[in-house]
């Protein structure tokens, strides 16, 4: 088992990073007046772990035994009748889904099944009425269609049914959507709040870490605490009594897009650009989003760059990141950027050297 | 004249029957022959009536049983007088061959009076023939023809006497010499007698026949010109004369299979005649040899007069070719002598519309004797209605109308879509089947004389033994792929503006429009030699009463088809000049694929940089029309296409390419994808809850290939490892079981096993969900340090173990605490599955589990894995006399382990082994070879040790 499951909160009094805001769900709870609920912040920073001890707080450990399902829902849709394949973690109090996984059909998730599964109000053992939880993933990457069918749904069936919404941006979320849930931000774990953690795993691991050694890791994380503790288990892995000036092994994508980025800096033509297209086109078949490509490669750019250009380049990266979100063929984008850096920067060569 | 030689010489009684029942046969066929409306029947009214008026009048009523008999002998006189007559026809064969249309008008309106209503007639016949009906073929000497009656099925056969045929002979050959071109299409003549049997039907019920006729002539004269003017002869076509010919050529190349073995030999001496300029005589034994034993309904007659007009037509035709080019016909001869239908059996005509596919489909098919059937987009096209009707074209030959071969033409074949392609899977069908039987049933075709195989045909089946001509507009639809393969294509090249302007010229003069020449040309380009579209054009002017002129083509007030471009040529064009498209995303990813290919100069990269602007604006404006449905926001597309061409354009035909490399990224995403969520399920869901498919490409999946690696194991077998390294390897198992990752066989090749370690084995171990893919860039080294083979084994087999350790603790219901705590989601899900049924023993459960590993299939039973946990198992387990004990694993695994590291099993073996021999007596049942069949001797020192 690695040591991000391992080390991983099972409860709300145990977690490290953002105590307080586990204090204060665990206030909602004893309250019993728990709201839906919106958790977002940048990935690795600890919302589905928080979410996991809020849900245990609330059922106790039956919310951990959960079943998956692999369902396949026939959803009447006007004239036709659309199979809808969804995968659920259930347990007997809460469903877990991932509904934005039906693509362009999310709507139909939405407002067919998470109604249905709202609808079904759950007898607890004392025979009281008791309250269901649906925990939705991604919501952002929900169509408007779907979020503005999931309002109603929040409305209607609060009274024995609590949303808990998870997403990395808030800002796609509709406006009415986030205004019916508690909103809690869970940000990245600072580096000092990793840096714990890493002494944490290290006391129960019983290992001895040189001074700095954590914070390097922590550096090198950027602020995601699931990678620092990856990478603290690699440098355990690849060589033991740690020395403070250990290879932290890096992520080989973005040493690719630092290839990629070098490739660019040495020579700016068509031709290269082709090349680039190619180099590209191997991240994106490898499932690495298309805009942490874009960000990745700006970063790699601009640590070379003279500052002169560095506002240049950030606004035209800016430019061509909002175009290939509304876009659909994101190739097309990126390469435009490159070409737009190409432009620029062998502008400013000619300039600067004649 | 060797035919004439051996006619049989009516007897003297014989003919005084004959002479009896004259009449009759005069009537009839004076009706006959006066329908076809052509130079023929002018002779046979002169001449018949004087034969027939005397032997009418003393013989006023023939009885009905003889009337065929007489029908058929009455030929015979004809016969024999007709040589004498013969070489003084010709003075009248020109008078008439000269004889317009109005001319034939008038008789024709006179005629009725004379006719006895055809429709009224037949019925007639049919009674009679009994008098020359036999139960058995055998009965009959010389030739007959088969006739099945259509209600009960019974078969006779009818005798055809050779006077008739030599009669018919000699009216051919009268009839050829005339040689006289049809001044109309074949259909509109056929039209016509239709239609005036039509109006005689009504004239005798009615009496009143001006008002019809005259109703006709409007009819005509509102044709299209595109019809009226429509080639009907071989020579008149347009189209490209090589493609004409080839075609032609292919289709004479069934008549050895259609028309019987006789006819090789003629064709042959046909040609040689044509070569020769011979005499018309030879044409006329081709032709009625050929068409004897078809020929017997009321039509025969006007059918032969086609085929003369045709056979003179095609002499006329190949003296053209003869002062040509001699290769063809070289060509010609070499292809006729082989033997059978030709090796394509299907012909493909392709082309633009409008160059006249479906006209020389008709033309060719006529002019070689076939009655075309044409099935076209307008028709049924699914596989069942098509199949019978493509079996009654092949198979079946009409007797009563018209009894020519047919010649099945498909039309718009690649507009078949849905169930049309039924039409395309038929035919491939037939061909395939007749691919198989080919040669043997062809040769024996060839034996029989025509009669027989006309006999055997209803019965035969003989899957395609008539041609078959598909005609479509795009080769390269993906219909007619398979289609492709099979059939001889023809390409239909644009005939040369000159061609066409000559007609269009020849079209005007006749229908009085006075054109320019300069103007028929502009509008021939316009239209790109679309010959239907310009005259269509040309005649809606002329109904305007205005003229063309230049302003009025190039002003586009004429109409223009709706012509789909290649997207070759949009991006070719792109490069050059614009052109016009429809599929704008396609042509924007072409766009895409090649302009950085393309060798503009762009020093700064701006043209760059404003054509994949372009390029963006082009994808979100296709994203937000498609979201919006906002379709008239399209054609702001083509405005950026026009912007590239700007900025890239050049005078240099660039290498263009199809854009593969989007569509390639699309299919390996999706695939990449589906392997993460595949694998993602097979996690337990404590772990796969916390990890998206992003979050683990992005964060986890380098890291994790770093720790499935670690550099520090040593590969060596487990007893020579150290307490801590043990530990290690088992926390390595652990994360391996959590993670549902494990190794499998794959064929390393050579390229990619450079970043390996183990590059001189070829076949090697590689992490099942194919997780290490996700770091594997093309022309990046990532530092994975990637472990031994033999470790890999090692991690295997521990894997496998502590699966099934797994299981049965589940099963069991026992957890064995400390590191295994966390294995209680997983348990507890597996228990939900597992039948709690005794019998059945770990190996389905562990297949249960694993979909993962095919590697090893493991069949140990939960006790024998580890000391600690079958202690704890034991004390559980019903203390039964037999138990499969021992790691069984796969063959293959054994002998590996055999070779490579044989201490690792021993200590395995050994460890159970130890244990179990402590708790018990020897209490041991091997089943070696039980569940993967293959048996090997093994000793029980072996287990013991």
């Amino acid at each position: 088992m690695l040591w991000v499951d391992k080390y991983r909160p099972k409860t709300l009094d145990q977690v490290l990073v953002h105590q307080d805001v586990a204090q204060n769900l665990k206030k909602l709870v004893t309250e019993q007046d728990c709201p839906h609920l919106l958790f977002y912040g940048p990935s690795g920073s600890g919302k589905k772990t928080l979410i996991m001890a809020l849900l245990r707080q609330i059922f106790g450990s039956s919310a951990e035994k959960v079943k998956v399902e692999n369902k396949t829902w026939k959803v009447d849709a006007g004239s036709r009748t659309i199979d809808l394949e969804l995968t659920t973690l259930s347990s007997t109090n809460h469903v877990e889904l991932n509904p934005s996984d039906a693509g362009f059909q999310d709507r139909y998730i939405v407002q067919e099944i998470i109604k249905e599964m709202a609808k079904n109000r759950p007898i607890d053992t004392k025979g009281k009425k008791g309250f269901k939880v649906l925990v939705l993933n991604e919501v952002d990457k929900l169509s408007r269609e779907a979020q503005h069918s999931l309002r109603r749904t929040m409305e209607k069936y609060s009274a024995y049914c609590r949303l808990i919404l998870c997403c990395n941006s808030s800002s796609k979320v509709s406006e009415a959507i986030r205004s019916r849930c508690l909103n809690v931000r869970i940000n990245a774990p600072t580096e000092e709040q990793i840096v714990k953690v890493l002494e944490f795993i290290a006391k129960k691991e019983r290992l001895q870490i040189p001074s700095g050694f954590a914070a390097r890791i922590a550096e090198k994380s950027s602020r995601s605490l699931r990678r620092a503790i990856l990478s603290f288990e690699t440098c355990r892995v690849q060589q033991y009594p740690f020395t403070s000036n250990q290879i932290i092994p890096p992520m080989d994508w973005e040493e690719y897009i630092f290839e990629i980025a070098s490739d660019i800096m040495k020579e700016q033509s068509p031709k290269r650009l082709y090349q680039v297209r190619h180099k590209l086109y191997e991240l994106l078949v490898n499932c690495i989003p298309p805009e942490i490509i874009l960000k990745r490669l700006l970063f790699e750019l601009l640590k070379k760059l003279d500052a002169e250009l560095k506002h240049e380049v950030c606004h035209w990266a800016a430019y061509y990141e909002h175009r290939m979100r509304l876009g659909q063929k994101a190739i097309f984008h990126l390469e435009a950027f490159v070409a737009k850096f190409m432009s620029i920067y062998k502008a400013f060569l000619i300039a600067a050297f004649g | 004249m060797d035919m004439d030689m051996d006619v049989d010489v009516p007897l003297p009684e014989e003919l005084e029957l004959l002479e009896e029942s004259y009449i009759i046969h005069d009537q009839e066929f004076e009706h006959l022959d006066l329908e076809p409306s052509e130079p023929y029947p002018y002779e046979d009214e002169e001449e018949e009536p004087t034969q027939a008026k005397s032997p009418a009048a003393d013989d006023s009523s023939p009885s009905p049983g003889t009337l065929i008999h007489c029908h058929k002998r009455s030929r015979s006189l004809d016969g024999s007088d007709a040589p004498v007559p013969d070489s003084s026809r010709p003075s009248d064969e020109k008078r008439s061959r000269i004889a317009d249309d109005e001319e034939e008008e008038e008789w024709l309106r006179y005629s009725p009076s004379k006719v006895i209503d055809p429709v009224m007639k037949e019925p007639a016949v049919d009674d009679k023939e009994e008098t020359l009906l036999w139960r058995f073929a055998s009965d009959i000497d010389g030739d007959f023809i088969p006739v099945t009656a259509p209600s009960g099925g019974d078969r006779v056969y009818a005798k055809m006497s050779i006077e008739e045929m030599n009669e018919r002979r000699e009216k051919l050959s009268l009839r050829t010499q005339s040689g006289g071109l049809i001044e109309e299409p074949i259909n509109v003549l056929l039209q016509r007698v239709e239609q005036e049997a039509f109006t005689k039907a009504l004239q005798a019920s009615s009496g009143d026949q001006n008002d019809l006729v005259l109703s006709e002539t409007p009819v005509v004269h509102e044709k299209l010109w595109v019809d009226k003017y429509a080639p009907n002869s071989f020579t008149e076509l347009l189209s490209d004369e090589q493609t004409n010919r080839e075609v032609l050529l292919w289709l004479k190349q069934w008549d050895s299979c259609v028309f019987g073995s006789e006819i090789r030999s003629t064709s042959n001496e046909v040609l040689s005649a044509l070569r020769r300029h011979l005499s018309v005589g030879q044409h006329q034994k081709f032709s009625n040899s050929n068409f004897l034993w078809k020929n017997r309904g009321p039509g025969w007659n006007k059918e032969n007069f086609r085929l003369s007009n045709d056979f003179e037509k095609k002499s006329t035709d190949f003296d053209q070719i003869n002062s040509n080019s001699k290769v063809i016909q070289d060509l010609w001869n070499k292809k006729s002598r082989s033997t059978g239908p030709p090796e394509q059996k299907i012909l493909l005509l392709c082309g633009p519309p409008g160059l006249g596919k479906t006209t020389l489909a008709h033309v060719a098919a006529r002019h070689c004797g076939y009655r075309v059937v044409e099935i076209n987009a307008s028709d049924d096209r699914s596989a069942s209605t098509i199949e019978a009707k493509i079996l009654d074209v092949v198979q079946m030959n009409s007797v009563t109308s018209d009894s020519r071969p047919k010649c099945l033409v498909i039309d718009e074949i690649d507009g078949a879509l849905g169930d049309g392609k039924g039409a395309v899977e038929v035919i491939l069908k037939m061909v395939s089947d007749d691919k198989k039987s080919d040669t043997g049933k062809e040769n024996a075709a060839k034996e029989e004389n025509p009669q027989k195989i006309s006999a055997k045909k209803g019965r035969k089946s003989k899957p395609l033994s008539r041609p078959v001509i598909c005609i479509c507009n795009d080769l390269y639809a993906p219909v007619l792929r398979p289609l492709r393969q099979v059939a001889r294509v023809h390409v239909f090249a644009q005939p040369t503006v000159s061609r066409i302007v000559s007609r269009l010229k020849y079209i005007c003069n006749k229908e009085a429009m006075k054109t320019s020449s300069i103007a028929l040309a502009a509008l021939a380009d316009y239209t790109e030699c679309d010959i239907r579209s310009c005259l269509n054009t040309l005649q809606f002017l002329h109904k305007k009463k205005e003229n063309l002129n230049m302003l009025d083509v190039s002003s586009q007030v004429i109409g223009r088809k709706d012509m789909s471009k290649s997207v070759f040529d949009v991006w070719k064009g792109l490069t050059g000049k614009v052109v016009r498209s429809g599929d704008y995303e396609l042509i924007m990813d072409g766009v895409h694929e090649n302009i950085l290919q393309l060798p503009y100069h762009d020093p700064v990269m701006q043209k760059t940089v404003k054509c994949l602007n372009c390029l963006g604006i082009s994808d979100l404006l296709h994203q937000y029309t498609l979201r919006r449905q906002q379709m008239h926001l399209l054609a702001y597309q083509p405005a950026l296409a026009i912007t590239v061409h700007r900025s890239v354009a050049q005078v240099q035909r660039p290498n263009i390419e199809w854009p593969k490399s989007y569509l390639r990224y699309r299919t390996m995403l999706t695939e990449k994808m589906d392997t993460l969520r595949s694998w993602y399920y097979t996690i337990p869901p404590y772990i796969s809850r916390h990890l998206s498919i992003k979050s683990f490409v992005e964060e986890a999946v380098s890291l994790l290939l770093h720790i499935l690696s670690p550099p520090t194991l040593r590969p060596v077998a487990l007893n020579l490892l150290s307490e801590n390294e043990k530990n290690d390897l088992d926390q390595l198992v652990s994360k391996m079981i959590t993670y549902s990752i494990t190794y499998k066989n794959v064929k390393l090749n050579p390229l990619s096993s450079d970043r390996s370690n183990e590059a001189s084995d070829t076949l090697g171990l590689a992490f099942d969900p194919p997780i290490a893919d996700f770091v594997n860039f093309k022309g990046y080294r990532s530092g994975h340090y990637v472990l031994a083979l033999a470790m890999k084994q090692v991690l295997v087999h521990e894997v496998e173990k502590q699966r099934i350790l797994q299981v049965s603790t589940a099963r069991f219901g026992h957890l064995i605490d400390g590191c295994n705590k966390e294995n209680e989601a997983l348990s507890g899900k597996e228990t939900g599955r597992l039948q709690p049924d005794k019998a059945s023993h770990a190996g389905p459960c562990a297949k249960s589990i694993e979909k993962t590993s095919r590697h090893s299939n493991p069949s140990m039973p939960p006790t024998s894995c580890k000391p600690e946990s079958s202690t704890a198992s034991l004390k559980l387990k019903p203390s039964g006399g037999t138990r499969r004990s021992s790691g069984l694993s796969s063959f293959f695994d054994r002998f590996r382990k055999l070779s490579k590291d044989s201490q690792n099993t021993d200590t395995v073996v050994r460890k159970e082994e130890t244990s179990e021999r402590d708790l018990r007596p020897l209490l041991f049942k091997f089943n070696e070879g039980f569940t993967n069949a293959v048996k090997r001797p093994v000793r029980v020192r072996e287990f013991l040790l």
